[in-house]
């Protein structure tokens, strides 16, 4: 594989990637970012974190091997280490008696200025806030965490790239409640236009479930996966409904959208979205929260719904996670000569990070796709596909995405030789797409319910055989 | 010099040492309170197991040794092994444990003490090299990223010096002073430098627990700085 093409002869890549920004631009943003700061740090838990952070940061810079945009760029301000101390500096000189106390004694001291503001600006959003940085400290500084405060108060200030206010802002105070605009009316079609499609592939009539009350499980995937990954939502169609679980999911109308773009930048918007997401599963009356296959979706709920959730917390699940426990019991087989194809598995960062969902998926695959091979280094400590922490959605800055963000992941699908990449998150299989468009890579990308639904025996349907036997005559036609 | 000798091993050694001590529990009390105390019931949502066995896998870290770190990570280790060994565990220095503390210890030979005080001695001169010769440790490097290595070495070394008559160039009562004044300087700076991850090791490595944000501060931000009516 060729070397990134924009890489300069020095060896160091220091191109900038500006974002576009809908706010206009604040006057004075040095005052106005400390007062941001300040009003943070009096309402939120930050501050023992950072003044534990401002002692012990030894700035030995091993994160710095670990971090796939450092690796390509070498580049000293993409070290996870350097975008930390930024934040910590300036809270440090403003927010501490050791910072006051040399500002004022000795001359040589910090002071905020516009220049780091643009700084700031520019390096949160370079980092995918992958968090393999934080993996590889040997204090376990949270470079993610500080990343993702540095954003928030920057968003506070009107920096936040323009495509995640604007997703977010539907989502909270939009008619559609959800990141897309794609209107109730809408969903409903989708699901029409699924049922018919499965009835084609599968030979099963159903009806999709919209606003049953009392059920098991209600669902909620990235909302964009209604309108671009079809065959990732009848593969988790398919497993419900081989496992006889077609009655207890729901699907609810006034919120389906998984996505929380407050992961990335703000506790605000985190904590609002998160609400909406419990208000729907409390007006139906639902059990459990499954989310589809999403990353930062599944994180989001999982580790949120217990701290924004209120008082009734419900319990969530991944898909991938219902979908081996139907396996382990016997409700689904899936057909181990189906998919003959060497394929590999790129894990998200949000749900493999934390070490939550490594071998689900690696069993699901394993008991059916017969030559599995794996990324160097995978699971816990897997690349970032580079579009981590929201930086897929950007679209102005695809090129950094291909050329820094994605390079790692790029050379590591290559050297796997694998035709099919399995990527369960929306936000992954975007990222991948674009990747292997933009090296040649001989591959293609899919979500792991994509693959099942190859190779899943539907009870009453027709048979993956039958079902592969029409695909290639499709193929030929 | 020898009444100064004694000072420093009285009365100087026990103010310093107390120092570090209220220092470090200064730390430990702001940390333990706003973890275990004023996150309260959010603490259930954290998997302790899961912190545990990673601040475990750092305590051993073979894990860790990952490409363009081994060195570095190698020295880090065998550095922070050796020097707790020799300077907790130093026949000498149990006679401190014994007459300040009451604490019994176990001792190694001295023999055996030699050898690690020459192994943290040359982990020292590597991990200051590293931070001379390694361009991404280098980008970052602050003066007091040498002083404290040096603050470091010089108990180590003149200790090493004062015991060995053959090779110090010193008179031993001087190499002696140095190596105890030199000690308490450590002790005194560790609770306001980063050798104060002595205990905050321990805190540093709770970030699951920090990503227990607190309900409601959101809300709480964007009223005080854009009122009532605040839009995304």
């Amino acid at each position: 594989m060729a070397e990134p093409l924009l890489k300069e002869e020095t060896g160091i890549y220091k191109k900038k990637y500006p974002y576009y920004i809908e706010n206009p631009v604040v006057e004075n943003r040095v005052a106005q970012f400390l007062e941001a700061f300040a009003a943070v740090l009096n309402y939120t838990d930050y501050k023992p974190l950072l003044d534990s952070y401002c002692i012990t940061n030894t700035k030995c810079n091993r994160c710095a091997v670990a971090c796939p945009v450092y690796v390509t760029t070498q580049d000293s301000r993409d070290i996870p280490c350097y975008k930390t101390n930024l934040l910590l500096e300036i809270y440090k000189r403003y927010f501490t008696f050791g910072g006051w106390f040399r500002s004022r004694f000795l001359t040589k001291s910090f002071e905020l200025t516009e220049e780091i503001i643009d700084e700031m600006l520019d390096l949160f959003y370079r980092c995918t806030a992958c968090r393999r940085c934080t993996n590889e400290c040997p204090l376990g500084v949270d470079h993610g965490l500080i990343t993702r405060l540095g954003r928030y108060i920057l968003s506070l200030i009107g920096i936040v790239p323009k495509a995640l206010q604007v997703s977010v802002r539907e989502q909270l105070e939009g008619k559609t409640h959800n990141t897309s605009q794609v209107p109730k009316n809408a969903l409903l079609n989708t699901l029409e236009f699924l049922a018919e499609e499965i009835e084609e592939t599968l030979g099963i009539k159903v009806e999709f479930p919209c606003d049953k009350v009392n059920r098991e499980y209600v669902f909620f995937c990235a909302v964009s996966d209604y309108l671009l990954e079809p065959d990732t939502l009848m593969g988790n169609a398919a497993v419900l409904y081989a496992a006889g679980d077609w009655d207890k999911w729901t699907i609810g109308s006034c919120n389906y959208d998984g996505i929380n773009y407050g992961l990335f930048y703000s506790d605000w918007h985190l904590e609002n979205i998160i609400k909406q997401l419990v208000d729907e599963v409390e007006r139906l009356n639902g059990k459990n929260i499954l989310i589809g296959e999403c990353g930062h979706a599944s994180r989001s709920a999982h580790d949120f719904v217990p701290v924004f959730g209120g008082k009734k917390t419900y319990p969530v699940m991944n898909f991938m996670e219902y979908t081996l426990d139907c396996l382990r019991k016997g409700k689904i087989k899936l057909n181990p000569d189906i998919i003959t194809q060497k394929v590999t598995y790129h894990d998200p960062c949000n749900i493999a990070r934390s070490g939550w969902i490594v071998n689900q998926p690696r069993e699901i695959l394993k008991s059916f796709v017969k030559n599995f091979v794996e990324m160097e280094p995978n699971g816990q400590y897997n690349y970032c596909c580079g579009g981590g922490g929201g930086l897929v959605s950007i679209d102005e800055i695809h090129e950094f995405r291909m050329e820094v963000g994605g390079y790692v992941k790029a050379k590591q699908i290559e050297q796997t030789g694998a035709e099919i990449i399995v990527s369960p998150c929306a936000n992954c299989k975007k990222q991948l797409r674009e990747l292997v468009e933009y090296y040649n890579l001989p591959c293609k990308v899919v979500g792991l319910h994509d693959l099942i639904l190859e190779a899943i025996e539907i009870p009453g349907g027709k048979t993956s055989e039958e079902r592969k036997k029409m695909k290639e005559e499709m193929e030929i036609m | 010099m020898e009444q100064w000798i004694e000072f420093a091993k009285g009365p100087l050694f026990a103010f310093t040492f107390l120092i570090m001590i209220l220092g470090l529990a200064r730390h430990f009390i702001i940390q333990f309170y706003s973890i275990f105390i004023s996150k309260g019931k959010q603490l259930k949502n954290v998997s302790w197991r899961k912190i545990f066995s990673d601040m475990f896998s750092w305590v051993v870290p073979v894990k860790h040794l990952i490409k363009g770190t081994r060195i570095f990570s190698t020295v880090s280790f065998i550095f922070h092994v050796a020097a707790i060994l020799v300077s907790v565990f130093f026949i000498d220095h149990i006679v401190l444990w014994q007459n300040y503390l009451g604490i019994d210890l176990p001792s190694i030979g001295r023999a055996l003490a030699d050898i690690l005080t020459l192994v943290v001695i040359g982990c020292i001169l590597v991990l200051i090299a590293c931070r001379i010769f390694v361009r991404r440790q280098r980008e970052m490097r602050r003066k007091s990223d040498y002083v404290l290595l040096i603050m470091v070495l010089l108990p180590f070394l003149f200790g090493f010096l004062a015991g060995h008559p053959a090779i110090n160039p010193f008179p031993w009562n001087t190499a002696m002073l140095i190596h105890i004044l030199s000690g308490e300087a450590l002790f005194v700076v560790i609770p306001f430098t980063k050798l104060s991850h002595i205990v905050l090791y321990f805190f540093d490595r709770l970030s699951v627990v920090h990503w227990q944000l607190k309900p409601g501060a959101g809300d709480k931000v964007a009223k005080a700085l854009f009122g009532e009516e605040a839009k995304v």
